[in-house]
């Protein structure tokens, strides 16, 4: 559907993107990942041909960018504005009518997308009387009116309410579900971990790591270990294999070292402490991404996904100003 | 519906469900009714902006016959012509105060006081404004005549005689249409036409400068509230320029037409119901041609404040960089009268073929004598090619503008946009 390759971008001395290569294939949620300032959104403005890549190349199904195809195409910036003055249903009409959709058909689906974002009550009213959060469901409603095969998602997520992610979560699978190709870029791993089928994550315009989840898990995680037991357990930290161990009252945590498996740790331990449970701990993709970026980031954002950590921190805020300053 | 029908209808809808459009478009021909009928109103008669309260004179000295009473006689029918009576008051000083306290009261349009010797020393009026300028060119008429022959009498010549040799000529103007041919007129046809031509052409000016403004605003805004990634992502920057363009055009055409259409009813049908001729210079010709140079104007300037919009920071950015577009507006309008009084001199020919000022003043020309068709042609030819020429360096100048934002731009910088592929 989407293929990146070796992908430049330099602002003036920043090199913003740095050869990211990547491929999205048809009914699939990819995830471009990493903290801010990471070169996400210059990738997918580059997608969008808002701006040029210096080098490399971006083809749809083998084809370089044209008008045409921007009717398949759907897209929410990163950096969200609407007609304040225009009515919420006259502004969808008018989006999905530059997509090619003609005004009767628009004017449906916008019911009908109103209705499922709760806001049907609001149609006829202002988009400057809008709420920032309902504002931005009037904009995604507005970047899948047309029904594209491609949508790109530039932190969908940022300044919502649980429920509204939740909604937007559903109706991204329910994209996929429908054969859809579905990119979009986020620096809250629960997201990430909730959606992707594969990821990119980058840093400083590079690609750390990619491939799908599982994958990822697989190579990066770090495997731990939870026992709840009787019984002294200060030799599990002597163990070989062990790399280090959390105590906490009833319970500790093992983190393995290298190709050690919990096999190993269960027999070790098996005997000399009375084991009540012993669970092998999925990694998590923010593990993974703090201990790959590296814990110093000081812009890494906590996997809560609550609307504090999403959006808005002082450190995004410098970021935008230096993202505006350098475009 | 090709997407820039789909902006352009989006555009025209913005710009004409404003509450200023509607308040414009009506309010339009009231305007227009001030340049069809009032003129011919104003001119019709100087009753029509007199009648009133009565005039009083005192005379001084009096003697039953002799200066006094010519003068009073000649002021009498002066009087009766303005629609006012003439009342006789005592010259006392007693009378003279209630006099004047009934002029500043409103009880007497005006107070005349004639001296004894009043046809050498003059006369005086005293009036509540000061300003009523009909009033005292009547006056000043009335006792010219009566003074001259008090002194032709005073001379031993006959006062028929002294009329006779004092005599003046009468000169009548008449202008000359296409091919020579008479046409009505006068001196008063010189107002109505500087009248005429003054409307015209401050409607075009302020249109113009409306549009322009509100096609760079409409640029600006839709880059400050970040929605322009969002129509990039859907139209190229090409056609959501001249979307835009063509929108609020079709907004001013409609508003145009509205005011042409009402201009032309009234000076065929209202005018001649009430008896009145509409200035012979708004006629069908003549709006025709207001219109076709609102549309060039419009679309020159358009793109201009297009590319402007565009390459502006913001609201008060775009003002600072439009004020060459303004200067080109405002030129030809300070040196309106240059061109109405010398409509063939070479500086009015020259600006009447400059693409900037040529909307306005070859409108000028046209309205007061009409130019060779070489030069209309010319002016329309030269006009029409840099439009084509502002409009395709507007759109690369939009192109590349529209995503700048953070800086404040040079207008060289700009200018050099326009050359880039």
């Amino acid at each position: 559907m989407l293929k990146l390759e070796r992908v430049v971008k330099t602002y003036e001395t920043v090199r913003a993107v740095d050869g990211l290569s990547f491929e999205a294939r048809p009914g699939e949620i990819f995830g471009l990942i990493g903290p801010n300032g990471a070169g996400k959104s210059t990738t997918i403005r580059m997608i969008m041909n808002v701006i040029s890549p210096d080098s490399g190349s971006i083809r749809f199904d083998g084809e370089a960018f044209s008008e045409a195809m921007k009717r398949r195409i759907g897209y929410l910036p990163e950096e969200r504005g609407l007609h304040k003055k225009s009515k919420v249903e006259e502004i969808l009409v008018y989006l999905a009518s530059l997509k090619g959709v003609d005004r009767a058909t628009a004017r449906v689906q916008a019911s009908a997308w109103l209705e499922r974002f709760d806001l049907a009550d609001w149609k006829g009213r202002k988009v400057e009387e809008l709420s920032k959060g309902m504002a931005q469901k009037v904009q995604f409603i507005g970047s899948v009116i047309h029904d594209p095969d491609l949508v790109l998602f530039d932190e969908p997520f940022s300044g919502l309410d649980p429920l509204s992610q939740d909604l937007f979560l559903k109706t991204v699978l329910e994209l996929k579900g429908r054969g859809k190709t579905v990119i979009f870029s986020t620096h809250v791993m629960e997201h990430a971990e909730r959606l992707c089928d594969r990821l990119l994550l980058v840093r400083k315009g590079k690609e750390l790591v990619s491939g799908s989840v599982s994958a990822i898990k697989e190579r990066h995680g770090k495997k731990a270990v939870q026992i709840e037991f009787d019984g002294d357990a200060s030799f599990v930290e002597s163990l070989p294999f062990v790399e280090s161990v959390r105590s906490f009252p009833r319970w500790i945590e093992v983190s393995l070292r290298g190709a050690a498996g919990p096999d190993e740790l269960l027999s070790a331990v098996a005997g000399r402490l009375s084991v009540r449970r012993f669970e092998v701990m999925a990694p998590s993709l923010h593990s993974i991404f703090v201990s790959l970026v590296g814990g110093g980031e000081g812009a890494v954002a906590e996997g809560t996904g609550s609307e504090d950590g999403a959006d808005g921190g002082p450190a995004e805020e410098a970021q935008a100003a230096r993202e505006a300053s350098r475009a | 519906m090709p997407k820039i029908v789909a902006i352009l209808r989006h555009e025209f809808r913005l710009a004409a469900a404003n509450k200023a459009y509607v308040v414009l478009t009506i309010l339009g021909p009231f305007l227009i009714l001030a340049i069809t009928i009032l003129p011919g109103l104003l001119s019709m008669s100087p009753a029509a902006s007199s009648g009133g309260a009565p005039v009083a004179v005192a005379v001084e000295a009096a003697s039953g016959s002799g200066p006094g009473a010519s003068a009073l006689s000649a002021l009498a029918s002066a009087a009766e012509k303005l629609g006012r009576k003439l009342v006789k008051v005592e010259a006392g000083a007693e009378a003279l105060a209630a006099a004047k306290a009934g002029v500043s009261q409103g009880g007497y349009a005006a107070l005349i006081l004639l001296p004894s010797s009043w046809e050498d020393s003059g006369a005086t009026v005293f009036t509540k404004t000061g300003t009523e300028a009909v009033l005292y060119g009547a006056v000043e008429a009335a006792l010219g005549e009566a003074a001259r022959e008090i002194r032709a009498r005073r001379s031993g010549v006959d006062p028929a005689l002294a009329r006779e040799l004092s005599r003046g000529v009468a000169l009548s103007v008449v202008k000359l249409g296409k091919d020579a041919a008479e046409e009505e007129s006068g001196d008063q046809e010189f107002m109505t036409t500087l009248f005429t031509v003054m409307s015209f052409v401050m409607l075009l000016y302020m249109t113009t400068l409306l549009y322009g403004q509100l096609i760079g605003r409409s640029v600006v805004q839709e880059k400050t509230s970040k929605t322009v990634e969002i129509m990039l992502s859907s139209v190229s920057a090409r056609e959501l320029m001249f979307g835009k363009i063509l929108g609020l055009g079709l907004a001013g055409l409609l508003q145009y037409g509205v005011w042409a259409g009402i201009a032309v009813l009234l000076s065929t049908f209202a005018a001649p119901a009430l008896g009145l001729s509409a200035p012979a210079a708004v006629s069908p010709a003549n709006l025709g041609w207001l219109v076709l140079f609102f549309v060039l104007a419009f679309f020159l300037y358009a793109s201009g404040y297009a590319a402007i919009g565009a390459a502006a920071e913001d609201e008060h950015d775009l003002g600072q960089l439009a004020w060459p577009l303004l200067v080109f507006l405002i030129v030809p309008l300070v040196m309106i009268s240059s061109f109405v009084m010398n409509p063939d001199s070479s500086l009015s020919v020259a600006l009447s073929l400059f693409p900037m000022t040529s909307p306005i003043v070859m409108l000028v020309r046209i309205l007061v004598s009409p130019p060779p068709a070489w030069q209309v042609a010319l002016s329309l030819g030269v006009l029409l090619a840099s439009i084509y020429a502002m409009a395709s360096g507007a759109a690369r100048i939009f192109r590349v503008g529209i995503l700048m934002t953070g800086k404040r731009r040079k207008l060289k910088e700009i200018l050099r946009w326009a050359r880039a592929r």
